[in-house]
């Protein structure tokens, strides 16, 4: 299992060097100047040509590359060409905020999926199994933003039951310490701020989470309804075993397997569909802040938070491959 | 439709009428939350040259003078309690107020004044991609800085001599950029000059030293890229003007939907810019209030570059310009949040006449195409396909609408549009586009800041690859009017400069649109100014 690790850590390197030309290039051949995003209606000639030589945007391509990747190797990820704040400490006090995103829908997507799943499973070609599926297909075909947008004006505006934008009640004026506001408010005795940060949760926790809980309780009861088919559940059914001991020690334990693998893979997609969440519902976090960098040109930030992004996708496959081959003891790597 | 408009019309009547009433007395306290379109850049007053940063900087850094709430170009005293002239127009001598001191308690007074213009003269090179207006006010740094020196005559007196008259010293002070930061903290923060690398001034990115002013309210802290918090100053040197509220939260709401949907929610007080197609919404929710900002601080016209055929043809310039039914576009395109241009500038700007421009008028524009004996009447139009701008709210609409008056009356029109970063100002910059749409949002309510900064100002001595418009005369009155004297020889310029641009028909204005605020129906005592200068010491919240 260790050289396992070790084989696929040293795989990786070859596709973050090439993802660092992919993005270096991508980013260049887009359109548009950074200098008309810093210097807007007040751009000249002369000051652009004086920006570009002060951010090295002067220099041949591959000098930019190559200065880009030393930098990058010696742990400088660059600073914002907008406000010159540097990357590694901006993205480190907004990763906390994405973090705690993703966790919302995590639980959200794994603790309503997995029993819509089974439930349908249990059902299967009734009406429920009808309308789990519906809903599931639904869920996936939903626009991340579309969903956000509509939860907002339906749960924020005219219901006012909850939360739409940030992360804690701003008129708190609350003092973080960690960035993950849900230990910061406990630790610092707010159980009033940590309710109100769980109710900022809710509504982007569900629409970052929709898309995997359909795939989730997809997964679930079809693998669910393939395991319940298998001889030995029917061999423990006419034991005259109780149907939810059946369930739980036969059913589900060997339906767990490919749950977990896609429950794994969704984390990757999660980080994905943080950045069109955080936009909609303004949350302080990673995915909100890319997408102003690319709408200002700020290249050093785009960089940097995509191969920041790949690395963090690398590692969490990686844990998903190895948590596999541990749950599941007949699959053996070579 | 006609429902919301008429909707909209009552519910900003109401408003008007409900703030003529009496006001109740101040309530004191509470959090105010204003959502701006994006975060502020720096926390160094000079550093800075964007509208967010200003409007959140403005509350806490003071200039030596401001303007009047409401107003774009009426100057009041602020720091300075009086500033006189020289016969020379060279040297201006402010008069400061005593006993005020900055939020770090040391003392504001002459020596601090001078320290803060000293740095202005001497900004190093590598920060002045952060100081556009101190290089656009003064001319440059160093020996191209038109600041001669800046002395102290004695403890309370500070004299600002420049090298040669310039009419717009004064307006140009009461930038935000111009504020007097202290100079104990701008050492603490590396603002000092020592430090040329602007990572390294903590002063600027949110750490020690930052935004030390003397205003109604301090500076507590940034979150960047998504709000900052101002706290009240309870010891602010004006007692009649302390804060009401505790304290401002100013988060960055980038879309205007959000801000529209925060307001709703109860989460915003106050959305700084709000898109015109929100007002009726606004309008007809009994918990907001529409705010009116009175004038208007922006030109929105049809750029034209004179190198191309048509186009370095005053007749069909002319006749553009009698093509377009203005009232259609303002009406459709502003929800009427803006009234037709009369001039490059609008209403408020010093000086600004108005110039009697070209009205919608079909047979008068067929007419001058005629007389201009043009054949080939195809143009390349251009819009932006992808932002919004306050004085042009819907490129692709307004495009679409220009294009059927203008091929009504005879032009073929060949649309073309880029992205507004991806490509359209650097190009229409570069005069690569033949005729185009955009705008100015004014810095400071000059005229030299629209006819000559923003629009027909010769850049190296020529004419600019812009819009190719040559008028030696008009450069010549421009330049005349910003190094008269007296006031009245600079209004004689600027009048003649208008005259001349307005015979020549180089560019047509379509409209000065005033772009909205809105709040919480709670917020009271707010004052909006077209510019953007708005004391938020004078707000309370009407809450329990």
């Amino acid at each position: 299992m260790g050289r396992y690790i070790v084989r696929r850590l040293i795989a990786a390197i070859p596709v973050l060097i090439g993802l660092s030309i992919l993005l270096f290039a991508y980013i260049r051949i887009l359109p548009g100047d950074p200098c008309v995003a810093i210097l807007g209606q007040h751009r000249t000639p002369a000051a652009c040509a004086a920006l570009r030589e002060h951010l090295g945007l002067d220099l041949p391509l591959w000098q930019q590359y190559i200065s880009y990747l030393l930098k990058t190797l010696s742990g400088d990820l660059g600073s914002s060409v907008v406000n010159s704040q540097p990357f590694l400490g901006e993205f480190l006090t907004r990763f906390p905020g994405t973090i705690e995103l993703t966790a919302g829908a995590l639980i959200f997507s794994i603790g309503v999926g997995i029993p819509l799943g089974r439930l349908a499973a249990r059902k299967v070609g009734g009406w429920v199994d009808g309308l789990i599926t519906g809903v599931s297909l639904f869920g996936v075909s939903i626009p991340v933003f579309v969903l956000g947008l509509a939860l907002v004006v339906i749960f924020g505006v005219i219901l006012g039951w909850l939360p739409t934008q940030g992360r804690i009640d701003a008129r708190a004026r609350f003092d973080a310490t960690s960035g993950i506001l849900l230990i910061d408010t406990l630790f610092a005795g707010r159980l009033d701020l940590f309710v109100d940060v769980v109710r900022h949760l809710v509504l982007p926790s569900i629409a970052l989470g929709s898309i995997p809980l359909a795939i989730i309780a997809r997964i679930t009861r079809a693998s669910v309804i393939e395991v319940a088919n298998e001889d030995y559940v029917r061999t423990a059914r006419s034991k005259g075993l109780k149907e939810k001991t059946v369930d739980n020690r036969h059913v589900m334990r060997n339906a767990w397997l490919p749950v977990t693998t896609v429950v794994g893979l969704q984390i990757g997609g999660l980080l994905g569909g943080a950045v069109l969440t955080e936009t909609v519902f303004v949350w302080n976090g990673v995915g909100r802040w890319v997408v102003d960098a690319i709408q200002n040109h700020d290249y050093p930030i785009v960089q940097s938070t995509i191969l920041v992004f790949a690395v963090i996708f690398l590692i969490v496959n990686l844990i998903v491959d190895v948590g596999y081959a541990l749950l599941n003891p007949k699959i053996r790597y070579q | 439709m006609k429902n919301l408009r008429i909707g909209a019309i009552l519910g900003a009547l109401l408003m008007v009428a409900g703030a003529c009433s009496s006001t109740p007395a101040a309530k004191e306290g509470g959090t105010l939350i204003v959502a701006l379109p994006g975060d502020i850049v720096r926390t160094d007053t000079a550093l800075t040259d964007d509208s967010n940063s200003s409007y959140v900087i403005q509350q806490v850094v003071e200039t030596l003078v401001g303007l009047e709430p409401g107003s774009t170009s009426k100057v009041v005293p602020v720091l300075a309690e009086s500033y006189e002239m020289s016969a020379d127009a060279l040297t201006y001598t402010f008069k400061l107020r005593s006993g005020v001191k900055f939020h770090d308690g040391t003392d504001f007074n002459a020596d601090a004044v001078v320290y803060n213009y000293n740095r202005f003269i001497n900004i190093p090179t590598e920060l002045q991609d952060y100081t556009y207006y101190i290089g656009a006010v003064f001319g440059g740094y160093g020996a191209n800085s038109n600041l001669e020196s800046a002395t102290a005559v004695d403890g309370t007196t500070v004299a600002i001599k420049l090298k040669k008259p310039s009419s717009n010293f004064i307006l140009t002070q009461t930038l935000p950029v111009f504020g007097i930061q202290s100079p104990t903290a701008l050492a603490l923060g590396k603002g000092d000059n020592t430090e040329s690398d602007v990572t390294k001034i903590t002063g600027a990115q949110g750490g020690a030293g930052s935004m030390v002013g003397t205003g109604p309210f301090v500076f507590d802290k940034w979150t960047v890229g998504d709000s900052v918090e101002i706290v009240k100053n309870a010891t602010y040197w004006d007692t009649a003007h302390i804060a009401h509220v505790d304290a401002i939260v100013f988060k960055a709401v980038a879309e205007e939907a959000q801000r529209l949907n925060g307001l709703a929610a109860g989460e915003i007080d106050l959305a700084q810019t709000i898109a015109p197609v929100d007002a009726a919404t606004i309008a007809a929710n009994p918990k907001l209030q529409l705010i009116d900002r009175g004038s208007s601080f922006n030109t929105f016209q049809i750029s034209m570059n004179q190198s191309y055929t048509p186009m370095n043809n005053q007749k069909i310039r002319e006749a553009i310009a009698y093509a377009i039914n203005y009232d259609y576009l303002i009406k459709t395109f502003y929800a009427g949040a803006a009234v037709k241009a009369t001039n490059w500038m609008p209403a408020g700007v010093l000086y600004a006449k108005d110039l009697s421009l070209p009205s919608y008028d079909v047979a008068k524009a067929k007419a001058l195409i005629a007389e201009s004996g043009e054949t080939d009447l195809t143009i390349d139009f251009w819009y932006p396909n992808d932002v919004t701008r306050p004085y042009m709210p819907d490129p692709k609409g307004i495009f679409e609408a220009i294009t059927a008056d203008l091929e009504a009356v005879g032009f073929t029109i060949v649309p073309n549009n880029a992205p507004w970063r991806g490509g359209y100002l650097d190009d229409e910059y570069a005069g690569k586009y033949e005729m185009w749409l955009l705008g100015w949002t004014g810095d400071w309510a000059g005229p030299d800041n629209f006819l000559k900064t923003a629009f027909f100002g010769y850049v190296n001595g020529a004419p600019s690859t812009e819009f190719a418009y040559k008028n030696d005369a008009v450069e010549a009155a421009m330049n005349a009017a910003l190094a008269a004297g007296t006031e009245a020889e600079a209004k004689t310029q600027w009048e003649l400069a208008q005259d001349l641009i307005r015979a020549d028909m180089p560019t047509v204005p379509v409209a000065n649109s005033k772009p909205q605020a809105a709040a919480s129906i709670d917020l009271k005592g707010f004052i909006g100014s077209a510019g953007l200068n708005e004391p938020l010491n004078l707000v309370w919240l009407d809450r329990p």
